[in-house]
Parts: structure tokens; C-alpha cells; sequence
């Protein structure tokens, strides 16, 4: 395999924008018109997504301690589109026709470079998705409960169809057949519960289509269809360590699954709980968390407003919030919420004296449809 | 014989199992005990020409089968698709991509348009409220303030502005319950609107994307309501190791 050769000739592809993504789909659909059925109307971005994580696999594929562990969750998540072992070298060869058309100077020793390594990353993925065997390919969900809480955010309870077993901060990533093939991720609100229902909370966005429906549009009835959880935001059960959890906007479900995941399973820790919002109309589960903090002698609940002269709450960015509040030199943090909010926080606390091996954070953005091939859930 | 194979126009269709089924021979007389013998012979015939009919038909299709697969196996097992089509498909899906796209920007900017409106209505509600609710704490001031300047007034003064204070405070409340009344119905109002943005809620002959779309730059405007507000799904982020320090930090 000459690895170099053929990095050199996918940046020839690469650096046609879209048209080598475009030619791949085109060439994948007219030979195997039956792998169609697994994407969305739109190509536009998954053109992007798809085209690119498989060139960067596949010329990664020298390190391949890096990319096993990967690619293994790679395949058992692609179960979830109805991704099988005969689709593999259907994207192979289509992979390498279009690595072709795109340059002059391919021979017969690249094209045979490339299909051992697509056969390496194919046989992995293939092997994770059969490690998963015992499990479905997604899961069938259905709408238990839906709630308006404000113009444009609302609170879902779902109850998957057979059991679906995920860790308080982890995200699921969903499918509505109003949005055929538009998977989105979505942090559970609780901590797993004995009835299985699954709290979500969902922000319409201008002109996003799966978000707006699941606003708008989703009802009692509906079924909703979940892939397997990931992410790596927990509780951290190992520290009994108090916790100081800061959220900004959507941010909030993962951190108020984690509070009830302290609720359940313990062990017994102080919680304080920054949320921060833009105004106080915007606090959209705040007597939920009003309660919790009623109910809980070691739990608080701040809220934080940065742009609402008339609430009185505490004013400002949250980050400069509980840094007011701190110190929380000895607490194991966990922030969520947009990126500014995020980077924010954690840089605010890192210079107060919070080591950097007990935060962890989770940038909330919107619709991000696929994980990376860093595993990680990206643009 | 009563049944099938001696009747008329049944020769022409083939012998079928049922008709063999069916076969009932006549009894023969009291001398000969048995089927009468022709018609034994005439269905044993017939049944024996319609095998052979199945034998040859049978071969003449393995034939088929086999020169069918000789062709399979000789045509390559997947042609790859011609660049022709594979240039129109691309067209096709690109054009299909445009399409979405903007009705995806279409919706972005009413609904866009339908925050800013909502926030717009509902900030100078607030304000309205708060002008209606200082006018009448300071009306009350200006009523309850001279009172003691003019205790010689007695009794029945204090009587009066003892009344005209409770006047201001249902008066206050009045407005305060007209503006909740007027705000909740700005509120159902904006949803409503909001709820017909929803593209499919659009009533058929909705103006084309492209026009609305066009020249002004009000597609910028919904972010200026984003700001502070995460939405759905969301970005992994390692902080342990990946965030990068930020000028966002200030002294206490």
C-alpha cells in the first residue's frame, strides 16, 4: 500500500470542491440504485460529511491503533441507516471509479492500494457492526408526551419500544419520518428510568427542518426512531467529588440528566447548577428545576440572565456568574451549552484553579447530523 | 364413463391431474367384470402423450436456462454506469439541493422575521405596561402626598383620598389586568402567525422562494436571536484537552 501516492491522488479529487463528492453519489446510485434509500432529499451536506471521513479514513489507515476503535462505532452506528455488509464494496468501487475519473495519471498499482485499504476499513466497520449484533439496528420510539414551553423550545417524552440502556450525559441521535433520513443528536434530560421514558428537549431553529418538527409538528402517537447513544459527558461515578454543573441554553439536558442521575444512583454529592439564558422568558423548565432544588438538600439551582435589564435574576454571562458564586476549586465540572458560553467557562474556571482533568465540556451547535471520524459529534 | 376425458372439446386442453383424478369408468356387463376396455385404453393414451408434451417441453426450457446463463456469465456482472448518466444524475440531485436549500432559507427568514416581530411586540408591551403602571403610582403619590399638609382639612379629607386611594389601586389593577389581557393576546397572536410560517402550513400558491429571498439582507437577521441560545444536537467537544483559553475571563 503507498500510502503517500495515494493521499497525493485524493487531494486531486479533494480539490475539486464538490464535484468528486457529487460524481461518488451519482456513480453509487446509478450502480446500486437501492443504497438511495438511505439518504436524505438533500445531498448538500452529506456530500461534505460522507465523501470526506471516508478519504480521511482511508488515507489514515497507517495508524490503524488510532482508527479501529473508531471505525468499530463507525459501523455499529451506520446499523442505524440500514447500512449492510453488500453496501461496503458498492461504495468501494464506486469510491475508487471516482478517484479515477478525477486524475489523469492513475495506474493500476494505486487503484490497488486504495481497494486494500478501503478492504481494511471495510472489514472493520463490518466487524463492529456485527459486534452489535445482539442489539437492533435503531430503536422505535414513541411520543409520549409533548410540551410547549416557550415560542420556540419543547419538552418531549419518549418511550422506546424495547429497552434502550445510555448513561446520564450521553446523546442519542434521532430520525422522524415527517424528515426521512435527517438523523439528529439529542441529549436525554433523566437518567435511564425503570418505565424507560426519555426526556428530551428540543429548540426549533430558523429554518431547520427536524428541529422545527419535532417542535411544530410531532404529537402524542408519534414514533420516533433512535440510534445508539454516545458521548463521552458522565457523572464521573468513580469521584465522590461535589459537582458543579454549568449549562448555557439547550446545554441544560445533559447537566439535569446527570442531576438525576445523582438523585438515583448517588453517590451522595453536593450539586450546584448554573443555567444560564438570554432572558428570563427564555427559562423554559424552570419550575422543573425549581422543584428538583425543593426536593434536594444538596442540590441548588442558579439561573443567570445576560440580556434582561427587567428580571431579577443574576445578571451576566454565566460564566462570569459562577465565577461570582466560586471558588470551585475542588469540584468536578461539567459544562454544556453553545461554544462562546463553553470556552468561557472553562477558561474562567481553569484560571480559578479548576484543574483541567475535571472539567469536561460538550459544545452545543445546531443540527449536527453525523459523528466524525475522531468519534467525535461535529459540524 | 361419465366424466372428462371422453367428453367433448376436453382433448384440446391437455390432460390436467384432476382430470385423472375424475375418471370414472363405466362397469363393464355381468359377463365381464371391470372398466370397459376401450375407454381404459383412451385415457392410459392420452395421459401418456400429455407426459411426453411435459418431457419436451421440460428439456426445451433447461436449454433456455442454459444459454440465459452463458450470456450472464459472459456480460460483466455489474456495468458500470456510463459517465453520461452519472453527469446527469449530479445535475438532477444538485438541482434538488438548490431547491431545498432555499426553502430552507425561505423558512429560516420567516421565521426569522416572526421572532423579531414577537420580541418587538412583546418589549413594547412591557414598556407600555410599565409607562400605565408609573402614571398611576405617581397620580397616587401626587393624591396621598399633600394629605398631610392639610390636616385643618379634617376628617372628611382624609375620607376622600382614603376613597380616591382605593380608586387608583382598582384602577391599577384594572390596567394591570387589560395589559396581561392585551399581552396574552399579542402572544396567541405571534403564534398564530408563527404557526402559519411553517411551510406547511402555507396556504398553495406561496410566493416563490427566490423572490423573497432576494436582495435585501434580511437573512442575517434571525441570528442576531440566536445569540446565548444552543440548539438542537450538538458538537462533541473534549475540554479536558481541547479548549482553547479564552479572552471571555475578567477579574473576579
Amino acid at each position: 500500500m503507498d500510502i503517500p501516492a495515494m493521499r497525493a491522488n485524493f487531494a486531486k479529487a479533494a480539490a475539486t470542491g464538490d464535484e468528486a463528492p457529487l460524481y461518488f453519489y451519482a456513480h453509487l446510485f446509478l450502480s446500486h440504485p437501492e443504497t438511495r434509500q438511505m439518504f436524505p432529499v438533500s445531498m448538500a451536506h452529506q456530500r461534505d460529511r460522507f465523501f470526506t471521513a471516508l478519504g480521511d479514513v482511508v488515507t489514515r489507515v497507517d495508524d490503524l491503533d488510532a482508527l479501529v476503535p473508531i471505525l468499530r462505532q463507525l459501523g455499529r452506528d451506520h446499523l442505524k441507516f440500514g447500512v449492510l455488509p453488500a453496501h461496503y464494496p458498492a461504495a468501494g468501487a464506486s469510491l475508487l471509479a471516482t478517484l479515477e475519473h478525477f486524475d489523469p495519471e492513475w495506474t493500476p498499482e494505486l487503484a490497488k492500494s486504495w481497494a486494500e485499504a478501503y478492504d481494511v476499513v471495510a472489514t472493520v466497520m463490518i466487524q463492529g457492526a456485527e459486534e452489535a449484533a445482539g442489539q437492533p439496528a435503531w430503536w422505535d420510539a414513541d411520543v409520549v408526551g409533548h410540551e410547549r414551553r416557550s415560542l420556540d423550545v419543547a419538552v418531549l417524552r419518549i418511550r422506546p419500544q424495547v429497552r434502550y440502556d445510555y448513561l446520564a450525559g450521553q446523546s442519542l441521535s434521532l430520525e422522524t419520518e415527517l424528515r426521512p433520513r435527517l438523523w439528529r443528536y439529542y441529549s436525554p434530560a433523566n437518567a435511564p428510568r425503570p418505565d424507560g421514558l426519555i426526556e428530551l428537549h428540543v429548540k426549533a431553529r430558523d429554518g431547520g427542518p427536524v428541529s422545527s418538527a419535532l417542535v411544530r409538528s410531532i404529537g402524542v402517537g408519534d414514533v420516533l426512531r433512535l440510534g445508539p447513544p454516545l458521548g463521552h459527558l458522565t457523572t464521573g461515578e468513580d469521584s465522590d467529588r461535589d459537582l458543579l454543573l454549568v449549562a448555557g441554553g439547550m446545554g441544560l439536558a445533559p447537566l439535569k440528566a446527570m442531576v438525576d442521575q445523582v438523585a438515583r444512583q448517588g453517590p451522595p454529592r453536593r450539586v450546584d447548577l448554573f443555567a444560564g439564558f438570554r432572558t428570563e422568558d427564555q427559562i423554559y423548565d424552570r419550575a422543573d428545576l425549581e422543584q428538583l432544588a425543593g426536593e434536594h438538600p444538596w442540590l441548588t439551582v442558579t439561573f443567570a440572565v445576560s440580556d434582561d435589564a427587567a428580571s431579577s435574576l443574576a445578571h451576566g454571562e454565566v460564566a462570569e456568574v459562577v465565577r461570582r458564586a466560586g471558588p470551585w476549586s475542588s469540584r468536578e465540572v461539567r459544562v454544556a451549552g453553545p461554544e462562546p458560553m463553553v470556552t468561557a467557562t472553562v477558561a474562567a474556571l481553569r484560571e480559578d484553579g479548576v484543574p483541567e482533568h475535571r472539567m469536561s465540556s460538550e459544545v452545543f451547535a445546531p443540527s449536527r447530523p453525523g459523528p466524525s471520524v475522531d468519534g467525535e459529534v461535529t459540524e | 364413463m361419465t366424466s372428462a376425458p371422453s367428453g367433448p372439446g376436453s382433448t384440446d386442453r391437455g390432460l390436467t391431474p384432476a382430470d385423472l383424478y375424475d375418471v370414472r369408468f363405466t362397469r363393464a356387463s355381468m359377463l365381464h367384470p371391470g372398466y370397459v376396455e376401450s375407454e381404459v385404453d383412451r385415457v392410459v393414451h392420452r395421459a401418456a402423450e400429455e407426459l411426453a408434451r411435459h418431457a419436451a417441453e421440460k428439456a426445451q426450457l433447461r436449454e433456455r436456462v442454459r444459454t440465459l446463463e452463458a450470456q450472464l456469465d459472459g456480460a460483466p456482472a455489474h456495468e458500470p454506469p456510463s459517465e453520461q448518466a452519472v453527469r446527469i444524475l449530479a445535475s438532477a440531485q444538485q438541482t434538488a439541493d438548490n431547491y431545498v436549500a432555499e426553502a430552507e432559507q425561505f423558512s429560516r427568514q420567516v421565521t426569522g422575521e416572526a421572532r423579531a416581530e414577537y420580541e418587538e411586540a412583546v418589549r413594547l408591551a412591557r414598556e407600555n405596561a410599565g409607562a400605565i403602571i408609573q402614571a398611576a403610582q405617581e397620580a397616587a403619590a401626587r393624591l396621598t402626598g399633600p394629605a398631610p399638609d392639610g390636616p385643618a382639612q379634617g376628617g372628611h379629607g382624609v375620607a376622600e383620598l382614603e376613597e380616591q386611594v382605593a380608586y387608583l389601586k382598582a384602577f391599577g389593577q384594572a390596567c394591570r389586568t387589560q395589559l396581561r389581557a392585551y399581552l396574552e393576546a399579542l402572544l396567541s397572536d405571534v403564534e398564530n402567525e408563527w404557526g402559519r410560517a411553517h411551510p406547511g402550513a402555507l396556504p398553495a400558491p406561496a410566493r416563490p422562494p427566490a423572490q423573497r429571498a432576494a436582495p435585501e439582507d434580511d437573512a442575517d437577521r434571525p441570528t442576531a436571536f440566536e445569540e446565548n441560545t444552543a440548539a438542537e444536537g450538538r458538537t462533541g467537544n473534549d475540554a479536558g484537552t481541547g479548549v482553547p483559553a479564552a479572552s471571555g475571563t475578567r477579574p473576579s
